[in-house]
């Protein structure tokens, strides 16, 4: 806001800016899908629906992940709460499952339970660089992704390992009174989130953290040990979207993460756009996911350009992040 | 009497030269006019367009598609393969009529076995399944011993060769043409595969072979490697030639497979280490698998697999006459 604009004026766009802004990423959103609605009319039928949660499965696991760590410290983007690395933890140890499970003829449980280990130290790890190192989450996590990834590419030679293990096939392909059994999965693994994060006190003192780190300590409470906590949940988030990892691929293949990562940023700070005071929430993530996927899919079905497909998505991202900031600069 | 004869022949075989070179540089659409896909959605599906192997197969089922009538619905995995899975759920919920599925690994299988079962007939392209009608290809046999051979007389008949093999073990056309090339090296005890393999990365490839070429060098001073393969495509010879030329090791040969115009340009400069190469035509095979469609449609019985020709290349003049040959222009 510069000194020469009058008051009259910086009310007026300060006004537009706060009734616009905020849902603006929605605006956008509805828009689209009205227009693959009218485009694909198949995109409008319940087998698409049903598709469309099914390939949301992985990135709404790691957007819950991704919405602990926001809600624990803070959303802003630089200074607050963010891991980046989260699909790369579960990429590692999808890696580490489909390696121990097909070259080492290990059974199914084992290997998830050393998968599960290998995500949550990857979350200790990023707790450790940002809680006791003092390193930005951004650069922590952007740093231990691309760690993580190495590490996946050390334990696979870089090479697609197959999974045919009964369970990972009944994840990808089961139905329980039709609907698909992953999907079931998902909605449990959020209800549980969403209990413990929303429904629990140390899940309401963790937010507490998050919306005012000074209050919170003035408080008694220790931020350093719930934002410490969120990353090692988040690894956890990534242990278990792992399995999910290795069922929608049949098995492990390198340069998942990177398309998931993409997914999972817009899916979590589009949640935030659902929210009645525009902050990242559990639930937000989820449907956030299932919008993310739902676009997925509508492109699909329209068979939109596919040269434009990026364009449009990483335009996405930007109206979301940039009517976060906006609508916060506006409530400042 | 003799004489004439001779002419005959002589006719005959030019004749037979220009028919041949003509059937590499057109499609072969017009010897099937009475094909048609008139009414009909076609799903084509392709794992990624960044390179242009993938574009021009992608590009060659689209535009014969539309050539016969048909609608094309593209779906593209941007070099990802869980993506490229996932959308043949999308033509799926599309209720296209067929779908050509172009590359992919084994995480298809299931998708393919889903739109099976739901009557919509898949053809792959460079892809060998159970569930496809028919797969169109290039000579994966003749590719791989064909540039074992030429790899052999490069350096000699002796030495020692790193080759990057990262999808042997993932995609069939990748494991022929490595077990080819691998078998041909059978007859040449004097030459020796480093080992370990060297797995180079789907997406990102050349950068990622530069890199990894630039470690090998390191570990391989001068004269103690002679040359450098790359087991299924030739995007990573791109980075392993720029690797070569930084470090002034240009002694070493290099060969791969594809040819497609940005690495025959490379062959095609005066003392390339990029000394041979097999060059495919996507996009013809694009349109052969579009053709094959129709001819499906029309009641024709297809064999499993469509091989379209390849033309060996070796050396700098070799490049730059199948660069014009091709239809890619004309090199100095």
């Amino acid at each position: 806001m510069t000194s020469l604009a009058s008051p009259r004026q910086s009310f007026d766009i300060g006004r537009l800016a706060r009734a616009v802004a905020p849902s603006l990423p929605l605006i956008v959103f509805l828009a689209m899908f009205v227009y693959l609605g009218i485009a694909s009319p198949s995109f409008l039928e319940p087998s698409t629906f049903a598709l469309i949660l099914k390939q949301s499965i992985p990135t709404t696991i790691v957007s819950l992940g991704l919405a602990t760590v926001v809600m624990a410290g803070g959303d802003d983007v630089v200074s607050g709460g963010i891991d980046l690395s989260i699909p790369a933890a579960a990429v590692l140890a999808a890696a580490v499952v489909a390696d121990l499970v097909t070259n080492h003829a290990w059974f199914i449980g084992p290997a998830l339970l050393i998968g599960l280990l290998t995500a949550v130290a990857c979350g200790l790890v990023n707790a450790f660089l940002v809680v006791l190192v003092g390193m930005t989450p951004l650069l922590a996590t952007f740093a231990s992704a691309t760690a993580f990834v190495g590490i996946g590419k050390v334990v696979t030679a870089s090479r697609r390992i197959n999974v045919t293990d009964p369970l990972v096939v009944w994840l990808r392909d089961g139905v329980i009174a039709g609907v698909p059994v992953g999907v079931i999965a998902a909605c449990v693994i959020s209800a549980v989130f969403y209990f413990v994060l929303h429904r629990t006190r140390w899940g309401l003192n963790l937010q507490a953290v998050g919306g005012n780190r000074d209050a919170a300590e003035i408080s008694g409470l220790s931020p350093a040990k719930f934002i410490a906590t969120a990353f090692v949940i988040a690894g956890l988030a990534a242990g278990i979207g792992s399995i999910f990892v290795l069922a929608r691929g049949s098995g492990w293949a390198p340069g998942t993460e990177e398309n998931m990562m993409m997914e999972m940023v817009l899916a979590t700070f589009l949640g935030a756009a659902f929210s009645p005071r525009r902050i990242v929430t559990l639930w937000g993530a989820v449907l956030g996911a299932v919008l993310v996927s739902a676009l997925s899919v509508g492109f699909g079905s329209v068979g939109i350009d596919i040269f434009w497909t990026g364009c449009i998505k990483g335009g996405l991202i930007l109206v979301v992040v940039a009517s976060s900031a906006l609508s916060r600069k506006v409530n400042i | 009497m003799a004489l004439n004869i001779k002419r005959a022949c002589l006719t005959s075989v030019a004749l037979a030269a220009v028919v041949g070179l003509a059937s590499i540089a057109t499609p072969a659409a017009a010897a099937d006019g009475n094909l048609s896909l008139k009414g009909k959605r076609i799903g084509v599906a392709v794992v990624g367009t960044q390179h242009f192997w993938d574009r021009e197969a992608f590009n060659g089922a689209l535009d014969e598609v539309k050539a016969l009538g048909g609608e094309p619905v593209p779906v593209d995995g941007g070099r990802d393969n869980q993506v490229h899975a996932d959308n043949h759920d999308i033509l799926l919920a599309a209720k296209v009529d067929a779908v050509i599925s172009i590359l992919g690994d084994a995480a298809v299988e299931p998708k393919f076995k889903a739109l099976k079962e739901a009557g919509i007939p898949v053809f792959t392209v460079d892809h060998l399944s159970p569930y496809s009608i028919n797969n169109s290809t290039s000579d994966n046999y003749y590719m791989g011993t064909t540039i074992g051979r030429f790899m052999a007389d490069a350096i000699g008949g002796k030495g020692k060769v790193a080759v990057f093999n990262a999808f042997e073990g993932a995609l069939r056309i990748c494991a022929i043409r490595t077990q080819m090339w691998k078998y041909v090296l059978q007859d040449y005890p004097d030459i020796k595969i480093v080992k370990p393999e060297l797995a180079e990365s789907f997406a990102n490839a050349p950068e990622d072979a530069r890199k990894k070429t630039l470690d090998l060098l390191t570990q391989y001073p001068k004269g103690t490697l002679d040359a450098i393969h790359v087991g299924c495509w030739d995007q990573p010879a791109i980075g392993v030639v720029q690797a070569l030329e930084e470090t002034g090791r240009t002694e070493i040969k290099v060969t791969a497979l594809d040819a497609g115009p940005d690495t025959l340009e490379i062959m095609a400069e005066k003392n390339s280490p990029f000394v041979a190469n097999v060059a495919q035509q996507p996009h013809k095979i694009g349109m052969t698998s579009a053709m094959n469609v129709a001819r499906y449609f029309g009641g024709e019985k297809l064999l499993p697999q469509t091989f379209v020709e390849v033309v060996p290349v070796k050396g700098p003049d070799s490049a730059k006459k199948v660069y014009e040959d091709l239809g890619y222009g004309k090199l100095k």
